[in-house]
C-alpha cells in the first residue's frame, strides 16, 4: 500500500510546476545572475555593446563619497527605522491587550496606514509638513516656537522620512505582536497572578521571552523593508536636500536612469543586496543567541 | 467576557490614551480626505479645519483634465490580471513541489526561498534590458509578468505551507477513481486552500495596485500609466494644487480601503502567514 501511494503522489506531472518556474528563471534568476556582468562593465543603458572593464566600478565606488554617503543613510535609516517601528508596535499591541472595548476598531485604525502606497503616504506628509501651512508648523506657530523646515532640513529630513515609516509601518509589525500575545498561555499568566508576581516582572519574565518569536520576525522584517525604502523618498525628498536622504535604492535610480550609469547603477545594487543578506544573516544569529539566554 | 468586567479608573484612562492615540494615527487620512473636497485656497489657508462646503470641483477636474481616470482603469487592469495569472500558476507549482518529493523539490525549494530575499532594485536594470530584448518593454503585459514571477518565489512557499496540512488520502482516493492529477489539484485541492488563496490575492493585491516604480519604468511611455505614477507626476504639473492631488489620492486609497474593511479577516490572516514564511 505505501509502495502504491508514492507511485500515486510521483504521478503528480512536472509540467504543472513550468509555467511559474519558468518565469521566475526567466524574469528574476536570470536577471539577479546577470546583474554581476553588468556590474564589470560600463553600459550606459543605450549602447547595443557593453564594454567589460573588470572590477572598476567597485574602484570607483570605494573612493566615492556620494555612495558612502547613501550607504551610511541606509543603514541609519533601517536601522532607527527598525528599532523605532518595534518599539511603537509593541506598545500599541501591550496597550490594546488590555484595553476592554473596540479592540478592532483601534487595531484596524493603526494598521489603516499600512494600506496606502508609499507615493500617497508620502504626499499626504509631504502637505502635513509643509513649511507655510502645514500642521506641524502651525502649532508650532500657535506655541510661539519658530517654523521647523522638515523636510528642507539636512540635519531633520532624514529623521521626518523615519516618523512617516513609522507611523505607516508599526500597525504591521503590532498584528504580528499581537498575534504573539495571544499565543502565551493564560494559565501561566494566571499562576504568576495568584503567587504575587509584580506586573513589571511579569511582562520581564514572561511576557518578554515568550515574544521572542515575534520579536525575530518584525526586527528581521522591519530592517530588510528598512533597507528597500524607496517611494517615500522619491515622493518626500527626492534624496535632498544635497544628499541628505539619498539612500541606495534612490541612489541606483538616479544613477542608473538620469545619468545613465548603468553598470556602476548594478554595482550598488550589488552591494544593496549583500547588505540584505548579511542583514538577515548576522541578525537572525544575534536573535539566536538571544533565544538561549532567555 | 472581558467586557462583563467592571471598568475602573485605570481602564478608563487606558481608553482614553487609545483613542488618543487612535486619533493621531487617523489624523493624515483623514486631512487628505478632507482636502479633497477643499479648494486649494482653503486648504493653504485652513489646513485643519472643515471644508466650508462640499465641494466636488476637485473630482470634475481630475475627472476631465487629468489621466487619472485612465491611470485608474490600467491600475485596475493591471492588478485582476496579474492576480488572475498568480493563482493560475503559483498553486499549481507549490503542488508539484510539495507532493513530490525528490531531486526536484530540493532544488527548486531553495531557490524559490532564496528569490524572495532578492530587492527588486538589486535585478532591475538587467531585467529593463531583457524585456528590451524580447520586445516587452513598453508593454502593458511587461509588468503583469513580473508580478507572475515576483509572487512565484514567495507564492510557492506560501502555498506549500498550506498544501502539506491537506490530507494526502483525499487525493489518493480521487486518482483511484480514475481522476487525473491536474484535475484532482483544480477540483479537489484548490478548493481546499481557499484561505490561502484569499490572503496571497490580498497581499499580491494591494501591492501591485501600491506599486510604482516598476510600472513607471516598464508601461508605455506618454501614455497614462497606473494611477500612483500619475500622482507622482502630478506634482510636477500641479505643483500647488494640493486640491487635485488630494483628489487623486483619495481615487487611489478608496478600493484598498473597501476591500480591507470587508476582508478583514483575511488580511490579518495574510500578514501572519506571511511573516512565518519569510
Amino acid at each position: 500500500m505505501t509502495l502504491k501511494k508514492t507511485g500515486l503522489i510521483k504521478r503528480i506531472p512536472v509540467w504543472m510546476a513550468f509555467p511559474s518556474i519558468l518565469m521566475f528563471s526567466l524574469f528574476v534568476i536570470m536577471p539577479a545572475v546577470m546583474s554581476i556582468y553588468f556590474s564589470l562593465t560600463s553600459w550606459d543603458g543605450l549602447s547595443p555593446h557593453m564594454q567589460f572593464i573588470g572590477l572598476r566600478n567597485y574602484m570607483d565606488l570605494i573612493h566615492d563619497e556620494r555612495f558612502w554617503n547613501a550607504f551610511r543613510n541606509t543603514i541609519f535609516l533601517a536601522v532607527a527605522l527598525a528599532i523605532l517601528e518595534n518599539i511603537v508596535a509593541l506598545t500599541l499591541a501591550l496597550i490594546l491587550d488590555k484595553v476592554l472595548k473596540a479592540r478592532t476598531l483601534f487595531r484596524s485604525i493603526f494598521y489603516l496606514p499600512n494600506l496606502l502606497s508609499g507615493i500617497v503616504t508620502g504626499y499626504i506628509w509631504v502637505a502635513l509638513m509643509n513649511y507655510s501651512f502645514g500642521i506641524f508648523n502651525v502649532v508650532l506657530n500657535h506655541l510661539k516656537i519658530a517654523s521647523i523646515n522638515w523636510l528642507g532640513n539636512p540635519g531633520i529630513a532624514l529623521w521626518s522620512i523615519i516618523f512617516v515609516m513609522v507611523w505607516k509601518g508599526a500597525g504591521y509589525y503590532m498584528i504580528i505582536y499581537i498575534a504573539g500575545l495571544n499565543s502565551i498561555p493564560s494559565d501561566i499568566l494566571e499562576a504568576a497572578d495568584i503567587d504575587g508576581v509584580s506586573p513589571i516582572r511579569k511582562f520581564f519574565s514572561i511576557t518578554v521571552p515568550m515574544l521572542a518569536g515575534s520579536f525575530t520576525i518584525n526586527l528581521t522584517l522591519s530592517l530588510i523593508n528598512g533597507l528597500k525604502v524607496f517611494d517615500q523618498i522619491v515622493a518626500m525628498t527626492s534624496g535632498g536636500p544635497g544628499f541628505a536622504t539619498e539612500t541606495l535604492t534612490y541612489q541606483i535610480y538616479t544613477v542608473a536612469f538620469s545619468e545613465g550609469k548603468q553598470g556602476y547603477g548594478t554595482a550598488i545594487a550589488l552591494i544593496l543586496f549583500l547588505l540584505t543578506m548579511v542583514f538577515s544573516l548576522v541578525e537572525t544569529k544575534l536573535i539566536r543567541r538571544f533565544e538561549v539566554e532567555v | 467576557m472581558h467586557n462583563s468586567k467592571k471598568w475602573k479608573t485605570g481602564d478608563y484612562i487606558l481608553f482614553f490614551i487609545v483613542a488618543i492615540l487612535a486619533l493621531a494615527f487617523f489624523f493624515p487620512m483623514l486631512f487628505s480626505i478632507l482636502s479633497a473636497f477643499k479648494t486649494n485656497g482653503e486648504i493653504l489657508k485652513n489646513p485643519i479645519g472643515l471644508p466650508k462646503r462640499i465641494n466636488f470641483s476637485n473630482f470634475f477636474y481630475l475627472w476631465n483634465k487629468t489621466s487619472i481616470p485612465r491611470a485608474t482603469v490600467n491600475s485596475f487592469i493591471l492588478t485582476t490580471v496579474s492576480c488572475f495569472f498568480i493563482i493560475l500558476v503559483v498553486p499549481m507549482s507549490s503542488y508539484v513541489i510539495e507532493r513530490r518529493s525528490g531531486k526536484f523539490s530540493s532544488f527548486f525549494y531553495p531557490l524559490f526561498l532564496a528569490g524572495m530575499m532578492i530587492p527588486f532594485q538589486a535585478y532591475m536594470i538587467p531585467l529593463f534590458r531583457e524585456l528590451r530584448v524580447i520586445g516587452l518593454f513598453g508593454t502593458m503585459l511587461a509588468p503583469v509578468i513580473i508580478y507572475i514571477s515576483g509572487a512565484s518565489s514567495f507564492g510557492t512557499l506560501l502555498y506549500c505551507s498550506f498544501i502539506r496540512s491537506v490530507p494526502k488520502e483525499i487525493e489518493e482516493s480521487a486518482a483511484i477513481d480514475g481522476s487525473s492529477p491536474f484535475k484532482t489539484f483544480w477540483k479537489i485541492v484548490f478548493p481546499l486552500l481557499k484561505p490561502c488563496t484569499a490572503s496571497m490575492l490580498i497581499l499580491q493585491g494591494v501591492g501591485i495596485w501600491n506599486d510604482f516604480l516598476m510600472p513607471m519604468m516598464v508601461m508605455p511611455a506618454n501614455q497614462p500609466k497606473t494611477i500612483n505614477v500619475e500622482i507622482f507626476s502630478f506634482i510636477g504639473e500641479f505643483q500647488v494644487r494640493y486640491d487635485v492631488l488630494f483628489c487623486g489620492t483619495l481615487v487611489a486609497i478608496v478600493p484598498v480601503i473597501i476591500i480591507f474593511i470587508f476582508l478583514q479577516k483575511y488580511f490579518i490572516n495574510g500578514i501572519m502567514a506571511g511573516a512565518v514564511k519569510s
